[in-house]
């Protein structure tokens, strides 16, 4: 693995952003449609919603905080204006964005009479004046270091844990290597796997983490009355040539390589250093995606066997499989095909090489399939009954 | 280039197949040092396991350079490692019963 640099833009917290975003971030549900068409009227400029608003309680309120903040100050953004309906919970949203330095204003239905056209009208012309300022930034020379994946899979098959996932984990292990951090979430993919997981824990205390988080997520599962263990892996795994639990679990881990595990992020959270992390939050992939990217992730390694469109709105997402059927099928959604690792006309090491060179690429500037096609979303997990 | 099978870390005792063998087939394995041949003992099917060297009964059969489970019987070189000869550790622990 040769190149280690990258071109991006450098922001005043010291991140450096793989894109240069304009984000209208309506942070309650009631101002969804106004964002949406503030966001048409001013192409380029990126739209992030929620639904939910007042209401939420406890950990959900602060977890909707946490990644609204977040995706404000994500490195790939450049600007933000923050749309909602309340001033106090405007206000505290614009603040905490303007404390990694960068540009957020405020849009507030309240100061509108209530009126979405007023909002539209306002937010078009606010939003036209960020995307006007963020266009005089340029990209200059960053490395590794300044580089934050996150991992995904989703819609796996074998090929998956045989290729695609231990494919990305040797990616990540170069990445790690180097400076640069790593986070992949689906704390319930760890089950069965979770003493081998806690074994690659930096010290005692990430290791009970590790231990705590699945044990959490199975006995709520449980609760709910599912049955994680009894018949896993199901008769299509046993058929595919897996025999156990242990199995199964480390062809999905494998997407986080072999690294030490430097500690276990709630969802949304930024890691405080370096290196690898896990993050402990629902397996869903559009909320797994969307936790890992409200931390920081600027780019996201997203590994599928038979497809998955979904991709982040913020963070490149790079579609890789390893299956030969769905990489002549899905020309437009695969970003890598790792296909000749699987078809053994290609060795895991070689591919790795390509793999992080097209992680530089797209860090640079060139377009996921995800983003030609506008794929992009974020969705916030719910994780209890609101007001 | 012409491996059949594949392993992912280098004290695996086992590797995957990447393509089928057949029983007393020649299977190079690509390894992470390098290629290994074996003979395989029996018939083995696509993504199926195939044990790189003698494992004992009890033993951990490792991949991805972690322990997936233990030997329910004394598994010979080049033979077929799945659920008639492999069980979980963990599974068991969760069910209440001893390692």
């Amino acid at each position: 693995m040769s190149a280690t640099t990258f071109d991006g833009f450098r922001r005043p917290d010291g991140t450096v952003g793989v894109r240069n975003h304009v984000l209208i971030l309506s942070v309650t549900g009631l101002t969804g449609p106004s964002a949406r068409r503030i966001g048409r009227a001013v192409p380029g400029a990126r739209v992030v919603t929620t639904p939910y608003g007042s209401g939420l309680m406890g950990e959900d309120a602060i977890v909707q905080d946490r990644a609204l903040i977040g995706f404000g100050r994500h490195p790939n953004v450049a600007a933000t204006l923050v749309v909602g309906a309340s001033p106090p919970k405007v206000a505290s949203i614009v603040a905490a964005i303007r404390a990694s330095g960068k540009p957020a204003e405020p849009l507030i239905l309240d100061d509108c009479g209530h009126d979405a056209i007023t909002l539209t009208e306002r937010g078009t012309r606010l939003a036209a004046r960020l995307s006007h300022e963020a266009s005089r930034l340029r990209r200059e020379r960053a490395d590794l270091r300044d580089l934050f994946v996150g991992m995904e899979c989703g819609r796996s098959d074998p090929s998956s844990g045989l290729v695609g996932n231990p494919l990305v984990g040797r990616v990540v292990d170069a990445i790690v290597a180097l400076g640069g951090r790593a986070v992949f979430g689906e704390t319930i993919e760890g089950r069965g796997a979770e003493h081998l997981l806690a074994g690659r824990a930096a010290d005692p205390t990430v290791a009970q983490a590790i231990r705590d988080a699945v044990a959490r997520r199975e006995r709520a599962a449980v609760a709910a009355g599912m049955d994680l263990l009894g018949n896993n892996p199901g008769p299509t795994n046993v058929a595919a040539g897996l025999s156990t639990i242990e199995e199964k679990s480390l062809g999905g881990i494998a997407k986080g390589g072999r690294s030490p595990i430097r500690g276990v992020l709630d969802i949304a959270q930024s890691p405080s250093g370096p290196g690898l992390y896990v993050m402990d939050a629902p397996a869903y992939a559009p909320e797994s995606v969307t936790g890992l990217v409200a931390a920081g992730a600027q780019v996201v390694l997203f590994t599928t066997g038979v497809g998955n469109s979904f991709v982040s709105a913020l963070a490149p997402t790079i579609k890789i499989s390893g299956n030969p059927e769905a990489s002549a099928r899905l020309k437009e959604q695969l970003d890598f095909d790792a296909s000749p690792v699987f078809e053994r006309r290609e060795s895991l090491e070689s591919a790795a090489s390509r793999l992080l060179a097209l992680v530089l690429e797209v860090a640079s500037g060139t377009a996921t399939w995800g983003e030609i096609l506008d794929e992009g979303e974020e969705v916030i997990s719910r994780l209890a009954p609101a007001l | 280039m012409s491996w059949q099978a594949t392993s992912l870390a280098a004290d695996d005792n086992v590797a995957t197949m990447l393509g089928a063998a057949a029983s007393g087939g020649r299977v190079v394995v690509m390894t992470p040092g390098g290629e290994l041949e074996i003979i395989a003992r029996e018939a083995i099917a696509l993504c199926h396991k195939i044990a790189l060297v003698d494992i004992a009964q009890g033993a951990p059969v490792v991949k991805y350079g972690d322990c997936i489970g233990e030997a329910t019987a004394p598994i010979r070189c080049g033979a077929w490692v799945h659920t008639h000869n492999l069980r979980s550790r963990r599974a068991r622990l969760a069910e209440g019963q001893a390692p």
